[in-house]
């Protein structure tokens, strides 16, 4: 064959990377010189190597559905026998291709910013665009070069692959789960790249920040509804039964998130207030490391197994460009520290920036626990040897109490005005939510949610929906005072005109729904496992269970041992097949699990153990887990809020531009 | 912001570089942790080939290879060549082998047994208490006991002929002691 | 006292109620003993999961073991002993507090009060106004908030 799918992708990414370099020059001497021509060649490089990057991925497609097993990432992660549709999401499946992923994203938000950022904010933006060229190229050398070259060959070609990972040809969810991840990882980059360009003209000023607010919010929901996405794949998939257990690839994800939600927050007050603006930048520099954090110890493997970082030179690689990105913004910020003045002081501890100064801190608090608790026992290992694990308890012990003061603040927030409250002002306004917390916690008692932790989370839940509700009144009372509409396109109104803030309180709402599932879900959750023969039956939670028998299925890629169990009871019937998956190269069956999914039960059954001789018996694990749905309906709305949040507001384009096209003022 | 807490902040990236250069020299197969260095748990199984019992306590004074395996352990089948030949070398003289069932069907671990030449002595483990008490990660490990009842070490992994040579010749020196 | 502050009062009696009523120490079963501590020991096949969580043979197989101990009428800590025995510190999954590795239970806490200390030093309290503002005061305030509520902040926004 002469047409190789792999040496298309090899062109297409040799050809990218000196259009890369180049264009870190020509950005950088179109924002020195204003030279319009430098410019304009920065523009097409940046769109030229996007197409490249997009072209080199399709093209691992194509070998991947073309099984050409003469590249080794095809032949490790591939196999004839692979459905089309894993096939295609293989493509992230491993290292190099999503390496390859992530360079593409990178490329695109330059290309982005080229053309459409560059045009309003000519320094700053043009800037931002050398920086943003400089991160590409530092990519397209990983993918360049045998560290995590995605196209290189095998040294034998086999007659058939590996085949993908059997955990990652089980579910749909593996389509969406890794791309919203790394678009949330990669969009963060726009913001950094502005903040470091930002600091690089010495502006002082909050241009940067409002330019990429609408990014930063953009990456923060893909980022969020990428966890979720990753929570509910791990919950479907893993057969456990639970949805977040603390590893460390996904603590690497759940940090940049949660520096980046404290971002969001304190955005607003600089915005409002022109406070904060040292600390924002930090605040930047902090998420984008983080995602570069996040992705050197998901793909380095440092935690889990300390030999399989130095399998890849991509490991120590990836550590040196975090360390890079470290030591330069620091340093940029610590040598423009003085142009960064605050204009005023921050007021009341009951003013609304006070609240989110608080909050700031829990959830810097939060991302610090998380960071070291991770990092605890490599680093314990190092210096004296001990191997100890910090799991599940210790993360769940401290970051409820957080969670639960986020929540708290999160109620009141938003209640307060700017500079501060009179003590009359929070007496009105906070004797509704108090007593709906109130009815929250009496919720809790009556339908037996057992722990302290999982009353207080009710009784804050219903203090936090209380408080959304009287703001979405007070803003309906508002309009209808102001322009006499009726209720209902009062409503519609506040989102379409004011989306900043009533899309916010819509996400606030989405967590809350997750809180309530999560506290539900720990706390009362039941569990009976039982040994039964074809035909026996038992109960759990008011629901019935039968074992119909188990028997084998064929497929292609994958041989399944499944139990039939009828589950009846509490208005259910359903027919669940939890079995064991057994691949040609796995040495050990992989679970999956039976879910009967619902608004108010999950019942979760696992195919645990079995009759090897005469399948005679079955052990079969049932879980019944309630509320746990309103997880991923909470992340959702959490999403729509962001939607709503970002969209563009009706009849103020022409404003904003104006206001863009302003000429830059140092400080304020 | 405070200069200080920037400072801080490089200095503890810094100190993380180090670290996770330091941890490289870790080998794996080593683990230090749990039944190492202590006297050997004793136990009484049921033979793989229900020819009655085996007590640890049978062996006492002897130089013990306890290597737990399984059927379904691809890694246990690599190793096994060189168990086999490092058995054929020592077990005329004081060293025993045991082989330990692990989390694996009878009739599939005597197929194992039979079918790869495992000629010496193997044992049920049914409800995993043995491979508890020492601390068993997952097939294939071995142990290597010494005259006085003491683990000495302990392989995660399938072990090689040298390793296995040099090991027991280290505990058959200090018998002889 | 007002209505407000009245219904405040009782509120907070309410939930401060519930939590200590479920908080409230109860004669906890052997089944819940055995879940307890089996959530704090790690499965030694598995990538992080507990001996509880895991349907891995191995994890149930220890499972049973603790059931055993408990039903004998052994303590948390002598179970967990036994199992630190035979896998070291590794197959704790919460560090002890007791030993040097327990300096980890102290960084959240740290990192907050280091924090709030940092905030606290920066918040400021408002000078107190006048308690009635003029009536051309509050209708400057009515607008400015009634365009708040329908307006946001402009964006000079060429980034998208």
């Amino acid at each position: 064959m002469t047409f190789s799918f792999a040496d298309l992708g090899t062109g297409a990414l040799r050809a990218a990377l000196p259009l890369a370099i180049w264009g870190i020059g020509a950005a950088a001497r179109a924002a020195a010189k204003r030279d319009g021509r430098a410019l304009a060649s920065a523009r097409w490089a940046a769109l030229i190597t996007f197409l490249l990057v997009v072209l080199a991925a399709l093209a691992m497609v194509g070998a991947l559905v073309t099984h050409d097993f003469s590249v080794a990432y095809v032949a490790r992660n591939n196999a004839l026998e692979t459905p089309l549709f894993f096939t295609v999401v293989s493509l992230w499946a491993a290292l190099e291709g999503s390496i390859l992923l992530w360079t593409a994203i990178l490329a695109g938000a330059t290309a982005y910013v080229a053309w459409r950022g560059t045009p309003a904010l000519p320094r700053l933006a043009t800037t931002a665009l050398a920086v943003l060229f400089a991160m590409v190229t530092f990519f397209l050398l990983l993918v360049t070069t045998p560290a995590a070259d995605p196209f290189v060959r095998s040294e034998i070609v086999p007659f058939n692959g590996n085949g993908p990972n059997p955990l990652l040809q089980n579910h749909p969810l593996m389509a969406l789960h890794p791309p919203l991840l790394y678009l949330g990882y990669v969009l963060f980059s726009v913001p950094f790249a502005y903040a470091i360009a930002s600091l690089i003209l010495g502006e002082g000023g909050d241009r940067w920040l409002v330019a990429t607010r609408r990014f930063a919010l953009v990456s923060w929901a893909l980022l969020g509804v990428g966890i979720v996405a990753g929570s509910w794949w791990s919950y479907a998939v893993l057969g456990w039964g639970g949805y977040w257990a603390w590893d460390p690839v996904e603590n690497a994800a759940i940090m940049p998130w949660l520096v980046a939600t404290a971002y969001l927050h304190s955005v607003m007050v600089e915005e409002k207030r022109r406070l904060l603006r040292s600390w924002n930048l930090s605040l930047v520099i902090a998420t984008f490391a983080l995602t570069i954090l996040g992705t050197f110890l998901t793909r380095s493997g440092v935690v889990n197994s300390v030999h399989a970082f130095t399998q890849s030179a991509i490991g120590p690689l990836l550590l040196g460009y975090l360390v890079a990105i470290v030591v330069l913004s620091v340093g940029l910020l610590l040598w423009r520290l003085p142009t960064l003045r605050d204009a005023g002081a921050v007021g009341a501890p009951l003013s609304r920036e006070a609240i989110f100064l608080f909050q700031n801190v829990v959830f810097v608090a939060a991302t610090l626990t998380v960071l070291l608790g991770t990092l605890y026992p490599l680093i314990a290992e190092a210096l004296s040897g001990a191997q100890l694990s910090i799991g599940r308890p210790y993360f769940d012990r401290v970051e409820v109490p957080l969670a639960l003061a986020l929540l708290f603040l999160m109620g009141i927030g938003p209640q307060l005005p700017w500079h501060g409250a009179s003590r009359a002002t929070l007496e009105r306004q906070f004797t509704a939510p108090i007593v709906a917390a109130a009815g929250g916690a009496l919720l809790a008692v009556a339908t037996g949610l057992g722990g302290a932790f999982a009353v207080l989370t009710y009784a804050l839940a219903a203090f936090v929906a209380a408080t959304v509700a009287q703001e979405f009144a007070r803003g309906i009372r508002a309009r209808k005072a102001l322009h006499g509409e009726s209720s209902g396109t009062a409503f519609a109104n506040l989102l379409r005109r004011s989306g900043r803030r009533y899309g916010g309180y819509v996400v606030h709402l989405g967590i809350v729904l997750v809180a309530v599932a999560v506290a539900t879900s720990q706390s009362k959750t039941i569990e009976v496992e039982r040994t039964v023969r074809a035909g026996d039956h038992f109960e759990a939670a008011g629901y019935t269970i039968a074992f119909g028998g188990l028997r084998s299925v064929s497929e292609p890629q994958r041989d399944l041992l499944v139990a039939d169990l009828a589950v009846t009871g509490n208005g259910a019937d359903e027919h669940l097949r939890p079995a064991l998956l057994f691949f040609p190269n796995a040495t050990q069956a992989v679970g999956s699990p039976g879910i009967a999914a619902g608004l108010h039960d999950d019942v979760y059954t696992i195919l645990v153990a079995y009759d090897t001789t005469a399948r005679s018996w079955a052990t079969i694990r049932v879980l019944v887990i309630p509320l746990v749905s309103w997880l991923w309906l909470g992340g959702g709305v959490v999403g729509l809020g962001a939607v709503v949040a970002a969209m563009p507001q009706p009849k103020r384009r022409e404003v904003m531009r104006a206001l863009a096209e302003a000429p830059a003022t140092v400080g304020d | 912001m405070a200069r200080w807490l920037r400072l801080s902040i490089v200095l503890g990236v810094a100190a993380l570089v180090v670290v996770l250069m330091l941890s490289f020299r870790r080998d794996p197969h080593d683990i230090r942790t749990g039944t190492v260095n202590k006297p050997a748990a004793a136990f009484t199984a049921d033979r793989l080939d229900g020819t009655g019992t085996l007590s640890l306590s049978d062996y006492a004074g002897k130089v013990v290879v306890l290597n737990f395996f399984a059927s379904w352990c691809p890694p246990c089948k690599e190793e096994n060549p060189a168990l086999v030949r490092v058995w054929e070398r020592y077990r005329t003289s004081d060293v025993v082998f045991i082989g330990i069932v692990y989390e694996d069907a009878t009739d599939k671990a005597r197929a194992y047994v039979s079918a790869n030449g495992v000629t010496w002595p193997t044992v049920r483990d049914d409800d995993g208490r043995i491979a508890f008490a020492y601390g068993v990660f997952g097939p294939p490990e071995t142990y290597f006991i010494g005259p006085d009842g003491v683990i000495a070490g302990r392989r995660i992994g399938a072990i090689n002929e040298a390793t296995l040579v040099a090991s027991i010749d280290k505990l058959r020196a200090q018998a002889s002691r | 006292m007002t209505r407000e502050r009245a219904l405040i009062l009782v509120a907070l009696l309410a939930i401060v109620g519930a939590v200590a009523w479920s908080a409230w120490p109860r004669e906890v079963t052997a089944a819940e003993r055995v879940d307890r501590i089996t959530s704090e020991l790690r499965c030694v096949t598995c990538q992080g999961l507990s001996v509880k969580d895991s349907p891995a043979a191995s994890a149930r197989q220890m499972r049973d073991l603790v059931v055993q101990r408990v039903a004998e009428g052994r303590t948390d800590d002598e179970i967990r002993g036994e199992f630190r025995a035979s896998y070291g510190d590794w197959v704790l999954l919460s560090p002890p507090a007791s030993s040097w590795t327990g300096l980890i239970w102290l960084v959240p806490i740290v990192a907050l009060v280091a924090g709030l200390a940092v905030v606290l030093g920066r918040v400021r309290a408002v000078v107190p106004r006048a308690a009635d503002p003029s009536p051309r005061e509050l209708a400057a305030l009515r607008e400015r908030v009634a365009r708040e509520e329908a307006l946001d902040l402009p964006q000079a926004d060429g980034a998208g």
